[in-house]
């Protein structure tokens, strides 16, 4: 039985090492199996818990009505607004803040103590500011990523041994050119996983901010589900956040941490 | 005494803030909605730890299911609290047990994983100093698996606490009447902006005295004395 | 005639864990003439790598002055190169690119750079490196790739800061041995650190003893070049330099 199964797992091994995309997926099918066994024995009864079956139509039918392609640009849309913004202010900061002494004393316990306060909690007072449209998603998404990204920065900036800026002076690089000829790639393993957590809390923030205020996007559509009672459309809006953050995590983000990291020699965390 | 006209509704000056933090100490509102917000999160958090750790050292020991099963749990970190809630409140009802389920979540998975991670990240011929020199089944466990994972699983809860706490305040917004989270929900229904404010600076205090209590002191005391991570 | 002369030189700051005044550099005088190989060697703490990042402009001296070419030293600059003893390359960059960095930041175009690179790449006998990065090099690859940079850019004087304290033995007496046969091509004026005697004179011209902040001695150094390890490891003279430094440093 033994070299059995192990021939089995030698084989998915060889599989996977060759075409790794099959090593995130592979674990799934037995999962799906297991739920779709669960459904048929019905122990919970089929309003709690709707098979893969149903969950598949539904997705069918609402992309065929264009509400799910809709909701999914309107989400979409959102987190790369203020994602962008966020990175755009994050890194500015996040060197300031790692590059000058002064800057660092005076607003690391701020940054701490906001970032201690969390996104979501600023919801209502941005609510009351600003009403429930566009911007006060935004707000809430820039305010989340902002966090991961400055911290990071100011602990990649901060990581750069002295020797390598003192090099650079003593080749004959000003002030601003050791800004881009040191500090930025010298800090970019970290900022990019910065980036990475950054998105991550965004995306999270996102569908929390269409839960409780949204009027469109995922976290909208699972909310509207839930008032309607549909759990099978709350099982697909689950099911379609956690593919989309898996595939664009490891696919996308992921490998861009390695690459930067593992090119230069350089140790990311 | 304010520079410019600005309307006290959108941004309650510092006294009105704490006026509201002395009444709701006195009629016990606040005291309540903090408790019913911490006993949520420390009844979801033990469960999720005590489940979480045992089954990531169990996964982690093997590394035929360690690397089958960890996307699994990376998946399911990604859905982290926040979207379990409509269905938690479909399955349990609104109140503590949909929350506990949602923190429960916010800390399981993730745990799981940084516990898998630092058990399978030990260095092999550690384990095997620990064989040669007679250490049993039980021993390993505690002498070898868990000291040696704890960074990764310290970690995991961390950032377990982080998202628990999230959803938390996400979760009481929609799906309670008691609670931080609910607190600042209705302060805005009824445009009471002094109110939010305090409920966020309660929330930021909490989280911190949190952070700087708890877990910065468990860190210290264990994968930093054992020099295994520095602080920068 | 681009002489670097240092006269006076002190360094006193103010310790906090020790609560008081510490003076590291007292009253230090030096004159070097351009194309002398110098050593200054001694203990660890003898004040030697703080003379040379106060010459590099690292950090600023409290008393004294700091000639270079009769005008004085004021912060880093491309006319004092720096070898530093872990290397600092740019990561990032490939060893072409991190040669022709000084090359770029004065601005010269990127063909000319990298042909200047290139040369000086051959002369340390890098030049199949020039395409990789430093994390594929060993550490005495590295460190040459470290040498010709701070060359490349042609400075008024090369400091070097215990440079092969890094290497291993064997790759540290091939990297003197290199080090000696660069200079001589290329004739660059020398200020070397190192707390290993034998290393100070069998690459110097002259060397400083240094102890507790304070000059011993200057014992110029007149054995003939080139020189070579296995030559010199049973040379008289050698050792009879080598013994009166090494008395002088262990003495003080």
């Amino acid at each position: 039985m033994r070299p059995f199964l192990l021939n089995i797992w030698s084989f998915y091994v060889r599989l996977t090492a060759r075409w790794p995309s099959i090593g995130s997926i592979a674990p799934f099918i037995p999962l799906v199996a297991v739920w779709w066994i669960v459904v048929e024995l019905q122990i919970f009864p089929r309003v709690f818990l709707p098979g893969p079956v149903e969950v598949v139509r539904s997705f069918g039918s609402l992309v065929y009505t264009g509400i799910l392609p809709e909701y999914l640009q309107d989400s979409m849309v959102r987190l790369a607004v203020g994602a962008f913004w966020g990175i755009a202010l994050g890194i500015p900061l996040g060197i300031l803040v790692g590059l000058n002494p002064r800057a660092h004393t005076a607003l690391w316990p701020l940054l701490l103590f906001f970032q201690a306060i969390g996104d979501i909690a600023w919801l209502p007072i941005l609510v009351i500011w600003f009403g429930y449209g566009l911007i006060t998603i935004t707000v809430v998404i820039v305010y989340t990523v902002i966090f991961p990204v400055v911290l990071n920065t100011v602990l990649g900036v901060r990581s750069i041994p002295i020797t390598m800026h003192r090099a650079a002076l003593s080749l004959g690089a000003s002030r601003t050119r050791i800004l881009w000829e040191v500090v930025l790639p010298g800090a970019l393993p970290n900022i990019v996983t910065g980036l990475r957590n950054g998105l991550g809390y965004g995306w999270r923030a996102l569908i929390a901010t269409e839960i409780i205020v949204g009027t469109s996007g995922i976290g909208f559509l699972m909310f509207d589900a839930r008032r309607a009672g549909s759990v099978v459309e709350i099982l697909l809006g689950m099911i379609i956040l956690g593919i989309l953050w898996y595939i664009v995590d490891s696919w996308v983000l992921a490998p861009i941490e390695r690459a930067t990291g593992q090119r230069w020699g350089l140790v990311t965390r | 005494m304010p520079y410019f006209k600005v309307n006290p509704r959108l941004f309650p000056p510092l006294s009105s803030v704490v006026q509201a933090g002395i009444e709701g100490i006195e009629d016990g509102t606040l005291i309540q909605h903090i408790g019913a917000s911490l006993l949520r999160v420390v009844v979801g958090t033990v469960i999720a730890l005590l489940l979480a750790i045992p089954l990531g050292i169990a996964m982690g020991v093997s590394s035929v299911f360690s690397s089958f099963l960890t996307p699994l749990l990376r998946f399911f970190s990604v859905l982290a609290g926040i979207a379990w809630i409509p269905i938690a409140t479909l399955w349990f009802g609104y109140g503590f047990g949909a929350i506990t389920f949602v923190i429960f979540n916010a800390v399981f998975f993730i745990v799981t994983y940084n516990t898998l991670l630092g058990v399978s990240t030990i260095p092999l011929h550690v384990r095997n100093a620990a064989a040669s020199l007679g250490a049993g089944r039980w021993a390993m466990l505690t002498e070898v698996l868990l000291p040696g994972a704890l960074p990764n699983i310290v970690t995991g809860i961390r950032t377990g606490l982080g998202f628990a706490w999230r959803g938390l305040i996400a979760a009481e917004m929609i799906a309670t009447n008691v609670g931080l989270g609910y607190m600042l929900f209705v302060a805005r229904d009824f445009y009471k902006t002094e109110v939010i404010v305090l409920g966020m600076i309660v929330i930021g205090i909490l989280w911190l005295l949190l952070d700087r209590l708890l877990l910065a002191p468990i860190e210290r005391a264990t994968i930093e004395r054992w020099g295994m991570v520095q602080r920068a | 005639m681009k002489n670097l002369t240092i006269r006076n030189l002190s360094k006193t700051y103010f310790d906090i864990y020790a609560g008081t005044n510490v003076t590291a550099v007292h009253d230090v005088s030096l004159d070097v003439q351009q194309g002398e190989f110098v050593c200054i060697v001694g203990p660890s703490g003898c004040g030697k790598t703080t003379i040379l990042n106060m010459i590099a402009g690292f950090i600023p001296h409290t008393g004294g002055e700091i000639l270079l070419d009769g005008r004085p030293v004021t912060g880093p600059g491309a006319d004092r190169g720096v070898v530093f003893q872990s290397f600092a390359l740019f990561p990032w960059r490939t060893v072409l690119e991190n040669v022709a960095f000084g090359p770029k930041m004065r601005g010269v175009g990127k063909a000319q750079r990298e042909k200047i690179a290139h040369e000086y790449l051959a002369l340390a006998k890098l030049t199949e490196a020039a395409g990789r990065y430093p994390a594929e090099l060993s550490g005495g690859m590295q460190q040459r790739v470290g040498v010709v940079r701070a060359l490349a850019n042609e400075p008024d004087v090369l400091l070097m800061d215990e440079p092969f304290a890094s290497v291993d033995a064997q790759t540290r007496m091939t990297l003197q041995e290199e080090l000696t046969r660069i200079w001589q091509e290329k004739r660059p004026t020398v200020i070397f650190i190192t707390h290993d005697v034998g290393e100070a004179v069998f690459l110097a011209n002259r060397v400083v003893a240094l102890s507790k902040g304070r000059v011993l001695e200057e014992i110029a150094v007149d054995l003939p070049r080139p020189r070579s390890w296995d030559a010199l490891n049973d040379d008289v003279r050698f050792k009879e330099l080598t013994g009166r430094v090494l008395q002088l440093v262990r003495s003080a």
